[in-house]
């Protein structure tokens, strides 16, 4: 539905020309809910815009339902009004001026793909429910909470049933409970009108759990392309591994192809192919896939429970183990002290190696 | 170097906003090339010289004109900062009652033309015709009259007053972004209040001053209808008196090379100060991002000292305004100029009124409505234009935009006055009828009233998220159509109030009239000039009243729509 090839955007800024997108390639499948996720400046929303037709590439093409919208060589650029797309803005950007009805209705009535206006009240009622605001058409959008106008914005992106729907971090100025409440419900009005969703975030938790796949973005290339759960468990480099999720690093020796040399002290885990005996490797492993015991005892390595975090869920411990400082998350109702004795055991499958350089 | 655009296409604003930038180029540049000219202009019989330079540097009458203007505009600056600078600290940071009546005699002050106050302050302390002069003559039989307006010194003292709702608007702004935690976490971290006036509060708020400083200044150096009015019946010339002397001599063909060398002199000290007063600006620009969101300000409890704050404020209003134009209104139904008393009282009539030539006040206010009507538009849509692409763009040739629209603010309208008058007269003479046409004036004043327009549109188009127009576009909206629906309807009361600020400044507007106005162009502030001139004082008062009546309905007109938005920006 979306394909993106090659994609290159560069801005001027003052201290000389700055590669936003740097060639990067996207497929997105029709009826697909992709992510872009990424730290602030790592080219996700520039890449959105480009599909949005809001920036012009300046190398590279993009594709939309099979019509070439943008081509730098080519020269084609289709502006945003002719392209067959809707799109939710992070400030929400709904008219002030206008009220929620008027809000809905205006691409309906003014824009390029507008339809007769027998249809456009039923249309306008039609999207205003999907977003569950049926009842508030004659509320001026300024008398709205956040999480409303950013239902008019939706309303008003979905109304004209584009093929593409875009979003940039829709979620980001909602309070965190709102926010998860969205989420929900933006997973299901895509889902509901089938449309295919292009979604930037730098929130990790909204990719994974909306996302059919994830796109992991930094300086303007894609690190990894890949479903949520890849994205979590197997993340193929550093970066990706410090930005989804947490993880303990600590650096090590290879020894042979199953064993590393670590400050815990050796360790069985899949080396990568490529890396030789002596190579020096960053260790990861989870917090969550690090088991922990009241006690000493000969089934794992002795640790000293420093500090402890309690986040109602779950429990989060800073414990010494020998030279190094692990996060624990420990499960069920377990309770510790500060100073106790524990034995953490590091199972096998829970390692990530990442060779020296990435 | 990109051209300010939207995804690589270059914006159909970008002519409209070059436009005007044009023009002021245009005027510049000519002043500069006529000042290197002798001889017959634009034709053959004119060939390049640096006589004009030689004759104007050469006459000791220049030395005397720049020793007045130094005078006068140090003491406006004076004069200016002394009444503003304590109004706006009563104002944003005391509790004085009244502030909104406090910010409407300002806002007057700024609207009512320095002319009439002048012509007022003739009557009231010229040295022969003043009635303190006369009273004071009469009370100890004096020989001369021992007040004196007509110097640099009390002519400055009246510009001064007339400046000061500027100084009051410049540093109020600075009062109001100066915040007090910064003077309270100098008290905390253990200086005194001393040390903290002097470590904290001055360094922050010099800047602010400083600019207010500079651009009354370049304000003062320019200033014409004061000194015009009272100072060249006296034959007390500043730098804009003596252009106009040597641009409309009375006796001898004008020599517009002299003019020229002139003009040229005072651009240069115009840019100097101009770009003194931009680095400045930037500096007190920089403190201002220091200053933290959604603070409240302590206010100092006057207590009792409220009635004398207003007394000052009172006494202020009185004396700059109330007193000289009600003498002007006086004036206006006198049989001649004469102090008021029980004796002229009982011989007021409206004989003057018969003496007025109404055709060439209809005439005058014809042009005057026609201005007022077709300036602001013009006005807006170049301001627009410029706005947009300075706030919308990201080509760093927005900064060139930016600081072209800011140059008419400190380049003296004097110059454009001059720079027009000399490309109507020899450079469009043979292809475009410009000279003695009302047209030419709104050329003048659409560049002189551009910055103004353009950064109220900057400050409002700040406001819109940019998201807002793009929701626009992405929702299928043409660029015409966003802006019809979304922006301009979001941009519609700053809008508003730039067009009756615009409209009420180019109905008070002399200077550029008075050198470009003819008998076919003539609009009502120059009729006014042309009988004070002559020496119609009568006649020129009664003009002024007439003005005055008018004016009332168009300031309400303000006050209603527009003024919040004009403060803030001005």
């Amino acid at each position: 539905m979306i394909s993106i090839r090659k994609l290159e955007k560069i801005f001027d800024s003052a201290r000389g020309p700055v590669r936003a997108v740097d060639g990067i390639d996207l497929e997105v499948a029709e009826g697909e809910f992709m992510v872009l996720l990424g730290p602030s400046g790592c080219g996700k929303t520039t890449t959105l815009r480009c599909v949005a037709g809001l920036e012009r590439p300046d190398g590279g093409s993009i594709e939309i339902d099979g019509e070439l919208v943008d081509s730098a060589d080519g020269g084609t650029y289709v502006p945003p009004e002719r392209r067959d797309i809707g799109m939710v803005f992070q400030s929400y950007a709904v008219w002030p001026h206008l009220n929620v009805f008027q809000n809905v209705v205006l691409p309906l009535t003014e824009g390029q793909r507008r339809i007769p206006r027998s249809e456009v009240r039923d249309r306008a009622r039609e999207a205003l429910r999907l977003v569950r605001l049926d009842g508030l058409e004659e509320r001026p959008v300024t008398d709205l909470s956040g999480g409303q106008q950013q239902r008019v914005a939706l309303a008003r992106a979905v109304v004209t049933r584009p093929k593409v729907l875009l979003m940039d971090e829709p979620l980001s100025n909602l309070d965190a409970r709102l926010r998860d409440q969205m989420r929900d419900e933006l997973r299901r009005i895509a889902e509901s009108v089938n449309v295919t969703s292009l979604y930037v975030t730098h929130d990790q938790a909204e990719a994974l759990s909306l996302g059919d796949r994830v796109c992991v973005m930094n300086e303007g290339e894609i690190l990894q392309l890949a479903t949520p759960k890849e994205v979590y468990s197997e993340p193929p480099n550093l970066f990706v591994a410090r930005f989804v999720g947490e993880m303990n690093f600590l650096p090590a020796k290879v020894v042979d192809a199953g064993r590393v040399e670590s400050g815990l002290g050796a360790i069985e885990c899949a080396v990568p192919s490529g890396c030789a005996p002596g190579a020096a490797v960053t260790l990861g492993i989870r917090p969550e896939h690090i088991g922990m015991a009241p006690g000493e005892s000969a089934a794992g390595l002795r640790g000293q429970v420093l500090r402890q975090t309690y986040l109602g869920d779950a429990l989060h411990c800073q414990v010494q183990v020998g030279e190094v400082e692990l996060t624990v998350t420990a499960v069920g109702d377990a309770e510790y002290v500060r100073g106790e004795t524990v034995t953490v055991s590091l199972p096998e499958k829970g390692w990530h190696v990442f060779p020296e350089g990435q | 170097m990109r051209l300010p655009s939207l995804n690589g296409q270059v914006s159909p604003l970008l002519p409209v906003a070059l436009a005007p930038m044009a023009l002021v180029a245009v005027f510049i540049l000519v002043i500069v090339w006529v000042s290197f000219q002798s001889g017959t202009l634009g034709t053959v019989h004119s060939n390049y010289t640096l006589e004009n330079y030689h004759d104007v540097l050469g006459d000791s009458a220049i030395y005397g004109v720049i020793w007045n203007t130094l005078w006068f505009a140090f003491s406006t600056v004076f004069f200016a900062l002394i009444i503003g600078l304590p109004i706006a600290w009563l104002t944003e940071r005391t509790t004085i009652p009244g502030k909104p009546a406090i910010y409407v005699i300002m806002t007057l002050g700024l609207l009512i033309p320095g002319i009439f106050v002048a012509m007022g302050w003739t009557f009231i302390a010229h040295p022969r015709i003043g009635f303190i002069n006369r009273w004071l003559v009469d009370l100890f039989a004096l020989d001369d009259g021992p007040v004196n307006i007509a110097t640099p010194l009390g002519m400055g003292f009246v510009q001064g007053m007339n400046l000061a709702p500027l100084a009051f608007i410049l540093t109020t702004q600075m009062f109001r972004a100066m915040n007090p935690m910064l003077e309270e976490a100098a008290r905390t971290a253990g200086m005194s209040a001393a040390a903290t006036l002097r470590r904290v509060t001055l360094p922050l708020a010099g800047p602010a001053i400083l600019a207010a400083v500079i651009y009354i200044f370049i304000v003062g150096i320019a200033t014409f209808d004061i000194p015009a009015v009272i100072g060249l019946g006296n034959r007390v010339y500043l730098f804009s008196t003596y252009l106009f002397t040597l641009t409309f001599p009375e006796d001898m063909e004008p020599r517009y090379g002299i003019t020229g060398a002139v003009g040229v002199l005072m651009i240069v000290v115009a840019l100097a100060l101009t770009a003194w007063y931009g680095r400045v600006l930037q500096k007190g620009n920089r403190y201002q991002v220091i200053t933290g969101k959604g603070y409240r300000p302590k206010m100092l409890d006057l207590g009792g000292w409220n009635w004398a704050a207003w007394a000052m404020i009172a006494v202020y209003a009185l004396i700059s305004k109330f007193v000289p134009i009600a003498l002007v209104g006086f004036i206006a139904f006198a049989p001649y100029v004469a102090p008021p008393s029980l004796e002229m009282w009982e011989q007021l009539s409206l004989n003057n009124f018969y003496n007025v030539n109404w055709e060439l006040v209809w005439r005058g206010m014809k042009h005057t409505l026609i201005l007022m009507f077709v300036v602001p538009l013009a006005v807006m849509v170049c301001a627009f234009a410029i706005s947009w692409l300075v706030v919308r763009t990201r080509s760093r040739g927005r900064y060139a935009l930016e600081f072209g629209a800011f140059l008419p603010h400190t380049v003296p309208e004097l110059l454009f006055a001059i720079g027009a008058l000399l490309v109507a007269l020899f450079v469009l003479k043979d292809y475009v009828p410009l000279y003695g046409t009302v047209w030419l004036i709104a050329l003048v004043y659409l560049v002189t009233r551009l910055p103004f327009a353009t950064r109220a549109l900057n400050g409002a188009l700040l406001q819109i998220h940019k998201e807002l127009e793009e929701a626009a576009y992405v929702s299928g909206l043409t660029m015409l159509r966003a802006s019809r629906r979304v922006l301009l309807p979001l941009l519609r009361p700053t809008l508003m109030s730039v067009w009756i600020w615009t409209a009420l400044l180019v109905y008070r507007e002399v200077t550029v009239a008075v050198f470009l106005a003819t008998e076919s162009n003539i609009t009502l502030t120059a009729v006014v000039w042309s009988y004070w001139a002559a020496a119609g004082m009568t006649e020129a008062s009664v003009v002024t009243t007439l003005m005055i009546l008018f004016f009332s309905p168009l300031l309400l007109l303000f006050w209603i729509f527009g003024r919040r938005s004009a403060l803030a920006e001005e």
